[in-house]
């Protein structure tokens, strides 16, 4: 509704602006609702959140799209009293109470929520990426990693070395940290290629890694080990998914020993659809 | 360039999933807080001792635990309510970090370095303490406030007539304007709407004050959730375009950890409820003071939060608010690494 299309008075006009912009709130909230149940139903919450955080993200879609929603009724609500010449008398009686000038926001008024609104539809638009290796080789790919909180519940010694998932491994590492101490064990892993750049590795050799995170896709970093093939490392590029399967070697790569993964077997996988590790 | 650009929108998207239930959760609280609660008995009860106003307020997370995406918010209608400065302050930094949800979290993570936990609560009460102290020094408030703020102060006088303070007309002027108005319209913004709600709420009837709720909510939900938009965009291109190296190399040593911790804290703007687990990452390569740093400073004084406290307070008002913090935790954090740890 446009205030010239309408040919109101100024007073009118001013009306129109401001029915705009509430209207503008109702977009912006009820868009964001909308955009969370959206993560939710696809499972991208997955790349974005830590799953004990789904239900926090849950419940707020629902509240915003109830509060759009409220907000909405009571649009209506005001637009069908104002059209109606015996509404107007009412409202004139349900005034609020007085008003000052002035606007303690720091956009001027629309932006924030049109930002909102945009960013929204930005997220409709364009689906979130999983994290792939040259964000591991951003931020270092990490093989002793202190990592005490979900030790508890994911660290069992008993447990086959063959169902160790990689993350399994770099605790179990963390907590045992001599490589010789697991020569000859079995390995069944999965995750995806990097080349590090930091130190370099042989052609020989690639790094299999997967992220971790404890929040949020912003904590994530990343964890690996080296795997050593007996080709060079050029058909697997990076990003690849893999489960390896071999055993595990010690080598001194880049002027350190490493516990590393003598693969004898490597099969491409899809990307699994939780991509992360807690 | 395409790949960062990518990364950058997957943390920007996740900081304000993470964070949007946060923010609804403090805007509700607060509004709760404002229809529900006498807060004039509250106020009256406060201590007026500068120093004991300053630590019940740092403790008053506990009645309205609000990480620090909701922390303004309250702070602001405290200050409104005619709370102490020292009051408010305390608050405005403990809150984030003193309360129950926050220090479970905290707990969660450095279950094995138990000092931690403990530390930054003491340290989080003490540096509010402080600063809400050397705020009592200013007795009027309304100094230290955005204009707009002060305005709506309830020693002040609301102005009962739609008159503006200038003659511009109307549509020139910023501002959000109420609906439903057959006459004049009058200008509507979260801190005017407060002041009114204030004036009537404990009078008015459930269905009006609901409705009022509901706009209180809306407004807040959106100049908040605009500045949360800006501050996670701004967190995420960091994050996604500096080399974390060049933040991490700076810090191994006593001093330079500690301001490279502080200073990743300040950039990430991660709410104050996770950044233990976030810290937690860092335990092995960064020490303990440095960590603390992390947990104390960022959830006082982050990107995020900048541009909210800036809604509030005068400029000058958040230099101090930066400043001090900034002093007394490096301080206090340097402290530990040299004869603690």
């Amino acid at each position: 509704m446009s205030a010239k299309s309408s040919g109101l008075k100024p007073k009118g006009n001013v009306w129109a602006k401001s029915f705009l912009f509430s209207l503008l709130d109702v977009f912006a909230i009820t868009a964001w609702g909308a955009l969370l149940l959206k993560y939710w139903q696809t499972g991208s919450l997955n790349l974005l959140i830590h799953p004990d955080y789904f239900w926090l993200a849950i419940v707020t879609a629902v509240v915003l799209v109830l509060l759009g929603t409220l907000k909405a009724i009571q649009l209506l609500l005001t637009l069908s009293q104002r059209l109606s010449p015996r509404g107007k008398a009412r409202n004139r009686a349900k005034l609020p109470s007085p008003v000052v000038s002035g606007h303690y926001s720091l956009f001027p008024p629309g932006w924030s929520a049109a930002l909102l609104l945009a960013t929204a539809i930005l997220g409709f638009m364009v689906t979130p990426k999983v994290f792939a290796s040259q964000t591991a080789n951003q931020r270092g790919v990490a093989d002793a990693i202190t990592m005490t909180r979900s030790q508890p519940q994911a660290f069992h010694s008993s447990q086959r070395p063959e169902d160790r998932s990689l993350i399994d491994w770099v605790r179990t590492l963390n907590v045992y940290p001599e490589p010789d101490g697991y020569t000859g064990q079995k390995v069944k892993v999965q995750g995806f290629v990097v080349y590090p750049n930091e130190p370099p590795l042989p052609d020989q050799y690639i790094l299999i890694s997967r992220f971790v995170i404890t929040c949020c896709a912003a904590d994530a970093y990343p964890v690996g080990l080296p795997v050593k093939l007996d080709q060079d490392r050029k058909n697997y590029a990076p990003d690849t998914w893999l489960e390896i399967e071999g055993q595990m070697i010690t080598e001194t790569l880049a002027g350190k020993r490493q516990l590393t993964i003598q693969a004898s077997s490597l099969k491409n996988i899809p990307q699994p659809e939780n991509p992360y590790y807690y | 360039m395409n790949h960062q650009l990518n990364n950058a929108f997957t943390i920007f998207l996740s900081l304000l999933v993470e964070a949007m239930p946060f923010l609804l959760l403090g805007v509700l609280l607060s509004g709760l807080l404002l229809l529900f609660v006498d807060e004039r008995k509250l106020v009256k009860a406060m201590p007026r001792n500068p120093i004991l106003g300053a630590l019940v307020g740092s403790l008053m997370g506990f009645l309205f635990p609000v990480c620090e995406c909701g922390n303004v918010p309250v702070a602001r209608r405290l200050l409104m309510l005619g709370v102490p400065v020292p009051v408010a302050i305390g608050f405005l930094l403990a809150a984030p970090t003193i309360n129950p949800i926050v220090i479970w979290a905290t707990w969660t993570a450095f279950r094995e370095q138990w000092e931690i936990v403990v530390l930054r609560i003491v340290f989080s009460l003490l540096i509010a303490t402080i600063v809400g102290w050397v705020f009592s020094t200013q007795r009027d408030p309304r100094p230290l406030l955005q204009a707009t703020v002060a305005r709506s102060m309830p020693r002040l006088e609301i102005v009962d007539k739609p008159v503006m303070a200038d003659d511009k007309p109307m549509l020139l002027q910023s501002g959000t304007f109420l609906l439903g108005q057959a006459g004049q319209p009058r200008r509507m913004d979260a801190s005017v709407l407060q002041a009114s709600l204030l004036a009537s709420s404990t009078k008015k009837p459930l269905p009006d004050r609901l409705n009022l709720f509901l706009e209180n909510t809306v407004q807040e939900l959106r100049e908040l959730g605009g500045v949360l938009v800006l501050g996670s965009a701004i967190a995420a291109i960091i994050q996604a375009f500096v080399p974390r190296d060049l933040i991490l190399g700076l810090g191994q040593g006593p001093v330079t950890s500690i301001a490279a911790m502080m200073l990743l804290a300040t950039l990430i703007s991660i709410c104050s409820t996770v950044d233990s687990f976030f810290a937690l990452s860092f335990a092995s390569t960064f020490t303990s003071g440095s960590l603390l740093a992390f947990l104390v400073f960022g959830p006082m004084i982050n990107f995020k939060g900048i541009g909210l406290l800036f809604s509030v307070f005068r400029t000058k008002t958040v230099i101090y608010l930066i400043a001090l913090p900034a002093l007394l935790t490096f301080f206090l954090t340097l402290l530990v690494n040299l004869y603690v740890s």
